[in-house]
């Protein structure tokens, strides 16, 4: 599989915003905004990445799988862009030097096309940190999971 | 609860007790002639006793007060003590912009029950309001900025002075302030270019209105509303060598201009922090005090008074709704800078300020204020601040009581601890004033609540707010005016004994033991309410078009003042 | 379309989306619910276009298979409490959609209980405040941008899709008062490595490399010095570099809004030192100031709110009895980093949406308690959950916009029957907390 060299940049958009603010996190059209990366037109074609597609984000701290989508901020060759949320965290780095803000912006990372599915949040979280040992077999993997008061 | 507090010496110039030793009897919130048996009695025979101190000028709550702790944590971590073990105070920080909560505790071991907040942009008055019930323990009256404000440009440019009256009425409601403050009127305005005005007479750049015509012209409304307080103004040209002219020009200005009848002060002009308005010369190099002309003023005119801001060596931070001038410091000094204009009000300003006995300049400044407060011959002009935290942090108060009481302490400091410029280029050797008791509780109770207008404290009279301070000195064994005893007043002023604030012990046998919420204290003018809405009628398309709130967010509601004072004023015509 | 039918408007409301603050939302209410809302951007509508299913309604406590279940307010309460009180390195973060009014009571809870108390200042203008600590201060409210800038420069941030109201309501196209012609009498620039939405609709773009924004601030500021610059610095052209600089200092009145592009990059609080420092310098050529571009509804007002109280702005640690502040040390992620908390708090924001998953995975080896309205990320990893309101809209309190005016937010429905405002549940606390601590005493 190909592979390409990027500096990742990660930041808000106003469309994963409003699915935070109206609490529908855990649905689709949650990862459909947020479960994304956003390249330069030029290096899809490079790594023959149609919009849609699943790709691999891996960088020193981790590696995330999100669906591809054309920049409109392009060109920004070699620099990709992933909206704030679960699936950017996975692969920001959380150095600090000492001034209390990690790095979002400007980390290394290697960027491919790939064949496996983005997850949903409850999936991600379940994967990536796993607290109270969930599988993912469970149905209603968008839907909240509590026991009603008796 | 009653209370008598026994056989202290008491100080009350209002009611011309001079250190006779007296019982004070307190009932519920109020001084009064009689208590009954179950009067709780409190043993403080000897001990100076003098009403709540009242600080007619401070910066203790507020947009300023934010940014200085937000961008000082430095000056925070100066002040740091762990809260008392089993006390109701809490921790303190900060030196010359301590928290809330540390500013109520000092001012009450200070023996301090009422703090006016100088300076607040309407914008923002809520977060003043805010801040201050944080702060526990005191009664603070609010001043208004309205000195560069662009409703008040453009009513005085179109000489209406009816709709100017309404709206200051109406202004006063909505921050729920108590007076009138003016800072460097249309100079505040110009910075929004960039620009200052130099003195009285140069015209604010749109306008076209000069801080002559604006101080005239607010004065005559205060005057014409009979406000408690009158304008509060700090003059044009703050800081610069050769600005004791446009002071000397400000104090003659309104000097014709008619007191209301009904009001209880005797000025009409209140100048602020005079200290940095005193200067000759026409550079920092050839500068000398200017404090002679303007002492010789004060002395031989009675429309007026003023405060000190007098400067202590200390690292402070400066802050003032001066926003041009804070730029000319920070060129100065190259310290870190703050700036913040406000939207059709005013501009504001900080920026730290390092005063060394060994500078030339903070020395001439740390003169020039005791020349006031030395020269100055009626203590009932005059008023003891160091516009706090400007000039020095309030906690500097008892130090510079301790100064003025002993002339060899001032000739030992001109002696040994400061530069030769206090010798060479002011008149403070000159002085050998020392001051009494009696004076001290004039300038820092009496003179601030008469000029404040808050008749009901600053003495001890009958039916006054049971506000008093009790001090560890035995008045008639101890001698303020010996260089040895200059540490020891410090140290006695800045921790009373007891403080009673109306009628409620805050510190007893020097512990705080007693946290109350601040009361806001503002001025409700009755009798132009509906001429006040048709004129809020009228500017409303305006105000929502240039502010960037709508008016109905933009006033002060209830929920910030809660416990306040209301003081209404009936407007006569 | 059908018109959308109501039997109340409820005017002038304060918008809880992000730190704008737009107060002039007007509710459509029908039946005591809101049905509609006008004057609201696509983000301020957002909590109107509800998921109900979503919603936190009941208390709940995670059960020995891992399951949330839901308990009452007693049980949960003191839970929590016991939790904080037998912790030695409780940690409450978040507070972004929290009053003054609840922030101040949570102060409370962190003092008793010795906790560190943090935002999310931390991970997003930090960085910023840093440098005001560093270098100055020089800001201005919206008000004065609206009224007199006639240059506008935008960097490292892109209001046109994080605060969609903010160039039409208050800086680039609203007439001012010195500012008749609006959006023509002012020019509008972007400096950003990507051609953001503000870029497009901006009268000027440039782009500078990633990692190397320091330069190209530090290549202004040189030029604004008389001093000579490299043919290219940070992929711009020195030409570029000087034409801007030209038009910094022929400005009547200028304005730099920056961004999370300059807070959080490689260079942190260097980047906004030295735009603090241009702007400065450019003050004695005309009139210039800047304003961070906050995100969330509070961040400001809990820098207030705490400074007020304790003096510092940000990651305050009261482990000692008294507020102490270091960055890097007290600060949440540098906690999280080490693996130091031991009960965490989030209160409204949620961490697994903001914070890298090295830190989130601390929360997986400690009690995590949720404050919040909405099913999330983070009620995954929560070992309680209190259920909260909507600040402006079931709650009212104060808060303050990006340029600290502070505004008063109205109440305009009423609150979920079980579900309580982050002053009432902080209240609480403190209650349970100090009658387990006496019980300890004794």
């Amino acid at each position: 599989m190909k592979k390409m060299e990027v500096l990742i940049n990660t930041g808000t958009t106003a469309k994963q915003v409003f699915h935070e603010k109206n609490g529908s996190t855990l649905k689709n059209d949650y990862r459909q905004v947020a479960a994304v990366v956003y390249m330069d037109p030029r290096d899809m074609e490079k790594l023959s990445i149609k919009p849609g597609d699943s790709v691999d984000v891996k960088t020193k701290w981790g590696h995330v799988t999100l669906y591809a989508k054309k920049s409109h901020d392009a060109p920004h060759e070699k620099m990709i862009f992933i909206p704030r949320g679960p699936w950017s965290n996975v692969v920001v780095s959380p150095e600090t030097y000492c001034c209390s803000v990690p790095t979002y912006k400007g980390i290394l990372g290697k960027i491919s096309k790939s064949d496996k599915d983005v997850l949903l949040v409850k999936e991600l979280i379940n994967v990536n940190y796993n607290k109270y040992n969930n599988s993912n077999s469970e149905s209603a993997n968008d839907k909240p999971v509590y026991i009603k008061m008796r | 609860m009653e209370y008598i507090l026994k056989r202290g010496i008491v100080f009350d110039p209002a009611n011309n007790i001079d250190g006779e030793e007296k019982d004070i009897l307190i009932k519920d919130n109020k001084i009064v002639e009689e208590v009954s048996n179950n009067a709780k009695e409190i043993d403080i025979s000897g001990k100076l006793v003098m009403p709540g101190g009242v600080d007619l000028h401070s910066h203790i709550a507020g947009p300023k007060l934010a940014t200085g702790r937000l961008y000082r944590p430095e000056d925070i971590r100066k002040g740091i003590k762990k809260a008392s073990f089993g006390g109701v105070d809490g921790f303190e920080a900060g030196f010359s912009v301590p928290t809330c909560p540390a500013t109520g505790y000092r001012y009450t071991r200070m023996g301090y029950t009422t703090v006016t907040e100088a300076a607040v942009p309407p914008l923002e008055a809520k977060d003043t309001h805010e801040q201050i019930k944080s702060i526990p323990n005191l009664d603070v009256p609010t001043l208004t900025l309205f000195g560069n404000n662009w409703f008040m440009l453009k009513f005085v440019k179109e000489n209406n002075s009816q709709d100017l009256m309404l709206f200051i009425s109406k202004w006063l409601k909505l921050t729920k302030g108590y007076g009138i403050k003016i800072v460097n009127p249309c100079g505040s305005e110009a910075w929004g270019w960039g620009k200052n005005v130099k003195d009285l007479d140069e015209p604010e750049p749109h306008w076209g209105v000069t801080g002559r015509e604006v101080i005239r012209e607010l004065t005559k409304v205060n005057e014409k509303l009979g406000l408690p307080h009158s304008v509060h103004v700090h003059t044009n040209d703050l800081g610069h060598p050769g600005n004791y002219e446009t002071t000397l020009e400000t104090f003659d200005c309104v000097k014709d201009i008619k007191k209301n009848k009904n009001v209880s002060r005797d000025q009409i002009l209140h100048c602020t922090h005079i200290q940095f308005h005193a200067y000759k010369g026409t550079t920092w190099r050839d500068v000398s005090s200017g404090a002679s002309e303007l002492i010789d003023y004060i002395n031989s005119h009675n429309h007026m008074t003023c405060d000190i801001g007098q400067l202590t060596f200390d690292e402070t931070t400066t802050m003032t709704a001066d926003g041009p001038m804070e730029y000319d410091l920070f060129k100065l000094t190259g310290l870190k800078w703050s700036n913040k204009d406000i939207e059709v009000e005013t501009s504001s300003g900080l920026i730290p300020s390092i005063y060394s006995n060994k500078s030339p300049v903070s020395t001439l400044q740390w003169a020039v204020g005791l020349e006031f407060l030395l020269g100055v011959n009626d203590p009932w002009k005059i008023v003891l601040t160091t516009d706090s935290p400007n000039a020095a942090p309030f906690i500097r108060y008892p130090k510079i009581i301790s100064w003025i009481m002993s002339n060899e302490k001032i000739n030992d400091m001109l002696d040994n601890e400061v530069h030769s410029w206090a010798t060479r280029r002011t008149s403070i050797a000159a002085y050998d004033k020392e001051y009494s008791w009696n004076e001290i509780a004039t300038i820092t109770r009496a003179s601030p609540a008469k000029i404040l207008g808050l008749n009901d404290r600053g003495h001890l009279g009958v039916g006054a707010k049971a506000d008093v301070s009790v001090y560890d000195i035995d008045v008639n064994d101890f001698d303020p005016t010996s260089l040895q005893n200059s540490s020891v007043i410090e140290k006695k002023l800045l921790n009373t004994l007891y403080t009673i604030k109306d009628g409620e012990i805050l510190v007893k046998e020097g512990n705080i033991v007693q946290l109350v919420d601040s009361n806001h204290i503002w001025c409700n003018v009755k009798g132009l309410e509906e001429r006040e809405e048709d004129l809020i009628n009228r500017i409303k398309p305006e105000f929502n078009k240039y502010y960037t709130i709508n008016y109905e967010n933009y006033g002060v509601c209830n929920h910030f003042i809660k416990p306040d004072t209301r003081i209404d004023v009936e407007y006569g015509d | 379309m059908t018109m959308l039918e109501y039997d109340e408007e409820v005017n002038n409301c304060v918008c809880f989306c992000c730190g704008n603050n737009c107060d002039d939302i007007t509710y459509l209410l029908k039946d005591k619910q809101i049905v509609g809302i006008r004057n609201a951007c696509r983000l301020g509508a957002s909590k109107v276009v509800c998921h109900p299913d979503q919603r936190l309604l009941n208390p709940m406590i995670r059960n020995e298979e891992g399951i949330l279940e839901e308990t009452t307010w007693d049980e949960a309460l003191d839970k929590v409490a016991m939790l904080l009180s037998e912790s030695i390195r409780p940690l409450l973060y978040g507070w972004s959609e929290s009053s003054i009014e609840s922030i101040k009571k949570g102060i409370k809870v962190s003092q008793l209980t010795g906790a560190v108390m943090d935002n999310s200042s931390t991970i997003y203008h930090g960085t910023t405040i840093q440098a005001f600590q560093n270098v100055g201060h020089p800001v201005t409210t919206y008000g004065e941008v609206k009224n007199r800038a006639d240059v506008i420069i935008y960097v490292g941030t892109n209001p046109m899709s994080d605060h969609p109201r903010h160039l039409s309501k208050f800086t680039a196209f609203p007439k001012g008062f010195f500012r008749q012609g609006g959006r023509k009498d002012r020019q509008v620039i972007t400096w950003d490595p990507k051609f953001t939405n503000t870029a497009k609709i901006s009268d000027d773009w440039i782009q500078f490399n990633m990692n190397e924004d320091y330069y190209f601030f530090n290549a202004l500021r040189t030029v604004l010095k008389g001093q000579k610059i490299d043919d290219e610095v940070a992929g711009v052209p020195k030409d570029k570099i000087m034409e801007m600089v030209n038009i910094m200092k022929n400005a009547e009145c200028g304005v730099i809004f920056l961004g999370l592009g300059v807070s959080q990059t490689l260079s942190k609080q260097r980047n906004a030192d030295i735009l603090i420092r241009l702007i400065e310098d450019l003050n004695s050529y005309s009139k210039w100031s800047m304003l961070p571009m906050k995100g969330s509804l509070n961040v400001g007002g809990f820098n207030v709110a705490l400074t007020s109280e304790t003096g510092y702005p940000y990651g305050v640690d009261f482990a000692r009895g008294y507020p102490r502040y270091m960055i890097g040390e007290t600060t949440t992620i540098d906690l999280l980093n080490r693996r130091e908390p031991d009960v965490f708090v989030s209160v409204s924001d949620d961490p697994v949406i903001q914070f890298p998953g090295y830190s989130i995975k601390h929360l997986v080896n400690i009690p995590v308690v949720q404050i919040g309205t909405t099913w999330g990320p983070i009620t995954e990893l929560s070992d309680v959950v209190l259920p909260s309101t909507n600040l402006g809209i079931e709650t009212a309190g104060t808060v303050y916009r990006i340029d600290s005016v502070p505004l008063y937010m109205k109440k305009v429905v009423e609150e979920p029957r079980n579900c309580h405002s982050h002053e009432w549940i902080f209240i609480e606390l403190y209650k349970r907390i100090q009658q387990l601590k006496c019980k300890g005493d004794n």
